[in-house]
């Protein structure tokens, strides 16, 4: 990869020498030129850990021992006195000064599928209005245009329950996710690196640097005679597509994806497994400068025997994610990356015949951490039982108007949509948590 | 395709003993001509110069992808272009709307409106196939657009037993979860142009209707069970055709979106009595609503826009006579689409180019120039399957009747799209799978392509006559003398012409003239 960056700007410089290329290659190589300059601007980065299925609040950030409904887990306490999480996550115990908990989210939706859309969206499934999820969001108001890379990147994610609670929606494919690793491909067995990488990168097979130059050339030829005679978006939008592919695939950005060039000790840290060396992609991409990277670990939706299904899953969490933590500290990126942690519900506080726990969206816990979050903190309370909200209810737009806010976007921004109405950022009323806020 | 050879045939018998082409073009082309004269009326008030009259090549292209859903075949381009009958543009139209790709197309129109939760939904994803399976046959039948319309509002939700054991037509009532209010809200929107969707919480901020008035459109479909949060509480004992509004102890009973009252009881269900009012002729809402989403089918832009808010509001419509005209005359047809299709493609507008000539041309409410439209990812996949040859070897089947994983599967999530189609957007993985995807690379081998290896191959063909086949294949045109200079050119410096004959063929499958409707 490294050789086929020179190769192929002595070969885009060869095509605009002869004029065979016209103006707007030399535009392209301008991209180039620019996104491998540093940029001094950077602003807030976010990082989604979304727990696929539903993970259980009882067993993770809100305990409740010696309750019937508490369970056999146990509590540990944390680097801030007075905090206490569960057993299973004691490297995200010692993070706990830059993390701050929500115990007392309150939603309406324990659907898996619903309730995916309105986390994500922040909006109610149903109607005709298709909301873009907060990736595309929070990318569109923070990504740099001549950036190399896109603005947002979903990592691993399980999209069949729900497509449209991934998606763009109305601001359409320009804001789609860059989608690696998807559906768990390459999974426990496969080759981790190697799925995490981005499809349809390479030239077809067969295909040299210098041959694909040449059919970029014939590319360029047709779409000007084209656009000369229709201008307009989609005609424009497609080739500023085609432009951000090429500069992507020929950037030195893209190396981002190659977790090979991290040393093995970093990479154990995190974890073998997807998730782990998802997160760790995360931390390589917000360090590109990319503004919203999601990873997903499913499998959180413990109907039958939890408890065992909780422990299998931290033991995948927890190393990651605290490595995650100390690994953007080390780097300088924490103060400037915003960590999310959240599932589309909780978890039914009451144990199921089954030992485990259904769908529960009344009381539930999230996380938030890094850059723009008083950490230490433990917002909202529920009842002894678990089952209801005690103190500080949090409703879905405000949740996402914090993460907003500890981003420092202007949360009352509006987007067109596809009926020809403007939407806001979240609902209008909703209002940002300030306690966890810095 | 196979399951519909049956009927393909059996409309061609029906074809074979159906009134000749002129008669059916009765009347279509006497509304087309008089939407002529309104719209270059409306262009001589605005001093708007419209484009020229689109050539052969690109009126083919577009009415395929609008009635077909692809691309035309190279035979199919070569024989329609070198057709010298004065007619042909109408041939054309009326051999592709007797031909079984019409309702395939359209149905999957009708879905992507009716059933949008089956692109998001699992469970409502499953039973997609089954729903437009019921959309093309009542395309493929001829029925008019009203029988469509009545069939879906007076089904009912619960034929089998079991979450997923629904009828084609049950699952449009339970990706809406039985509520009275979406469904009555869909129905308003897509049947009628009324938007109520403000009005389900309160009063209506730009528009007539009232929040009480959306309950009573609402209680018309209060025989639907929604699933209830509660379980323990009991079901409420009301009258037929009457609805509590959610949140206050107000109960309304069905009226009509005119305010009239509906007479009940008479033994015709309440649902019925509906869609009665709905399709009735003298509906003021039905044909507009149908003509105006039929418009901007083929225009990308509705005469009144948003599509789903014509009525009630400050939507002004851009030629209200040229919607009258289309409305009236589709009500008098019985609502036949084929027959209103068969006027639209026929008008001068429709035949334009979408090469703009002069800045008069750029407001798209002008219908000065056609404008340039994004392909749906049906559109795009078929099409590139048409121009390659390729053949998807995992495709939907018995063994894999929903084609969970085929390549026509992937590539359709990657390019599924929600954006108005004058506004279509290309994302950087869809860019890389054009450029170096599986079907592309497949599509660009001369030894993997079908399309490409008998071009490569054609012993009666020279390097000029090749070009040509692979613009035909791919953009349904011959190329300038300019373009076919330049390639021959390129061919001709190259080592391999294999090789230099697939960067051509590349180039032009990635090309925006090929990815765009123009």
């Amino acid at each position: 990869m490294s050789s086929f960056n020179d190769l192929s700007r002595r070969a885009w410089l060869r095509l605009t020498t002869l004029g065979f290329a016209g103006v707007s290659l030399s535009g392209w190589l301008e991209r180039l030129a620019e996104a491998a300059a540093p940029n001094p601007a950077r602003k807030r980065s976010c990082i989604l850990l979304w727990m696929n299925g539903g993970p259980s609040q009882m067993d993770t950030f809100d305990l409740k021992p010696g309750h019937r409904n508490g369970g056999p887990v146990k509590e540990i306490a944390t680097s801030v006195p007075g905090i206490k999480i569960s057993e299973h996550l004691p490297g995200v115990a010692r993070q706990m000064k830059r993390l701050a908990i929500i115990r007392s989210m309150s939603t309406r939706e324990a659907d898996h599928g619903r309730a995916t859309y309105l986390m994500r969206t922040g909006r109610a499934p149903g109607g005709p209005i298709q909301y873009p999820t907060l990736g595309s969001l929070v990318s569109k108001e923070l990504e740099r245009p001549s950036a190399p890379l896109p603005g947002f990147v979903s990592i691993a994610p399980q999209r069949l329950i729900n497509a449209g609670a991934y998606g763009p929606g109305f601001l359409g494919p320009r804001y789609a996710p860059l989608v690696v690793g998807e559906n768990g491909r390459g999974g426990r067995r496969g080759d981790i690196a190697r799925a995490l990488r981005v499809d349809d990168l390479d030239l077809p097979g067969g295909v040299s640097e210098r041959r694909a130059d040449d059919r970029l050339g014939l590319l360029d030829d047709l779409n000007k005679d084209f656009l000369a005679e229709r201008p307009g978006g989609s005609a424009v939008g497609h080739r500023t597509a085609y432009q951000r592919a090429v500069t992507m695939m020929r950037s030195t950005a893209i190396k981002a994806f190659d977790l090979d060039e991290e040393p093995a000790k970093l990479r154990d840290r995190y974890g073998r497994n997807l998730f782990g060396q998802g997160c760790l992609l995360g931390r390589r991409l917000v360090e590109k400068g990319v503004p919203f990277v999601e990873v997903s670990l499913g499998g959180w939706d413990t109907h039958g025997n939890n408890f065992e299904q909780v422990k299998r899953l931290c033991g995948i969490l927890d190393p990651a994610w605290s490595t995650l933590m100390d690994d953007l500290a080390d780097k300088g990126l924490l103060d400037s990356t915003l960590i999310v942690w959240m599932g589309e519900f909780g978890r039914t506080p009451r144990i199921n015949g089954g030992n485990g726990r259904d769908h529960w969206a009344a009381s539930w816990s999230t996380v938030l951490g890094g850059g723009g979050i008083k950490g230490g903190t433990v917002h909202g309370k529920t009842s002894p039982d678990g089952l209801t909200v005690a103190e500080n209810p949090v409703k879905v737009p405000d949740f996402l108007a914090t993460v907003g806010t500890a981003l420092g976007l202007d949360i009352t921004r509006q987007n067109n949509s596809n009926v020809g109405r403007p939407i806001r950022f979240v609902d209008p009323g909703a209002r940002p948590i300030k306690e966890v806020l810095t | 395709m196979n399951s519909f050879r049956p009927w393909a045939a059996l409309l061609g018998v029906v074809l074979a003993c159906a009134p000749s082409r002129a008669d059916r073009y009765a009347g279509a082309d006497e509304l087309a001509a008089r939407v002529d004269r309104l719209l270059e009326g409306a262009w001589k008030k605005a001093d708007v110069t419209p484009a020229r009259r689109a050539d052969d090549a690109e009126f083919l292209r577009r009415v395929y992808l609008d009635l077909a859903g692809r691309i035309p075949s190279v035979t199919e381009a070569r024989s329609f272009l070198a057709d010298r009958r004065a007619d042909k543009r109408k041939r054309l139209v009326e051999s592709l709307l007797a031909g079984p790709r019409f309702p395939t197309r359209f149905a999957s129109v009708w879905r992507a409106l009716l059933l949008p939760e089956a692109d998001v939904d699992l469970r409502v994803r499953l039973q997609g196939p089954a729903f437009e399976r019921w959309l093309r046959s009542w395309l493929a039948s001829g029925r008019g657009y009203d029988s469509m319309v009545r069939e879906l509002l007076t089904a009912s939700d619960q034929p089998g037993r079991g979450r997923l054991a629904v009828s084609p037509l049950g699952i449009f009532y339970v990706a809406k979860e039985n509520k009275p209010e979406e469904v009555a809200g869909t129905a308003s929107r897509l049947f009628l142009g009324i938007n109520l969707g403000c009005a389900q919480c309160h009063h209506h901020p730009f528009a007539d209707w009232k929040r009480e008035q959306f309950w009573a459109f609402a209680a018309f479909f209060s025989d639907l069970q929604p699933r209830r949060v509660d379980r323990r509480a009991p079901r409420e004992r009301l009258r037929p055709a009457e609805l509590r509004i959610p949140g206050t102890e107000k109960v309304v009973r069905a009226k009509f979106l005119d305010g009239k009252a509906p007479t009940l009881g008479g033994g015709t269900p309440v649902r019925q009595v509906l869609a009665d009012w709905m399709t009735a002729p003298d509906n003021p809402y039905f044909a507009k609503a149908a003509v105006n989403r039929t418009w901007a089918h083929f225009f990308g832009t509705g005469l009144v826009e948003p599509l789903d808010e014509m009525a009630g509001t400050e939507s002004v419509p851009s030629h209200p006579a040229v919607l009258a005209e289309l409305a009236s005359a589709f009500a008098k047809q019985k609502y036949d689409l084929r027959w209103l299709i068969r006027a639209i493609t026929a008008t001068r507008a429709y035949q334009l180019t979408s090469a703009r000539s002069h800045p008069s041309q750029d407001d798209p409410r002008r219908f000065a120039r056609i404008p340039v439209r994004g392909l749906t990812g049906e559109q795009l996949f078929d099409s590139l399957a048409q121009a390659t040859g390729y053949r998807d070897d995992g495709a939907a089947g018995r063994r894999n009747p929903f084609g969970i994983g085929t390549t026509r599967n992937e590539f359709l999530t990657r390019f599924a799209s929600s954006e108005r189609p004058t506004e279509a957007q290309t994302s950087i993985l869809q860019a890389l799978t054009l450029m170096n995807g599986k079907v592309m690379s497949a599509a660009t081998n001369v030894r993997s392509s079908e399309t490409l290896l008998a071009v490569v191959d054609a012993p009666f063909l020279d390097v000029p006559g090749k070009i040509e086949t692979l613009y035909l294949a791919a953009l349904a045109r011959k190329p300038t003398s300019r373009e076919l200079a330049r390639l021959t050119r390129y061919v001709g410096r190259s080592g391999t012409e294999g090789e230099a004959l697939a960067d051509v063929f590349w180039a032009l499958l990635n090309s925006a003239e090929f990815v765009l409707n123009h």
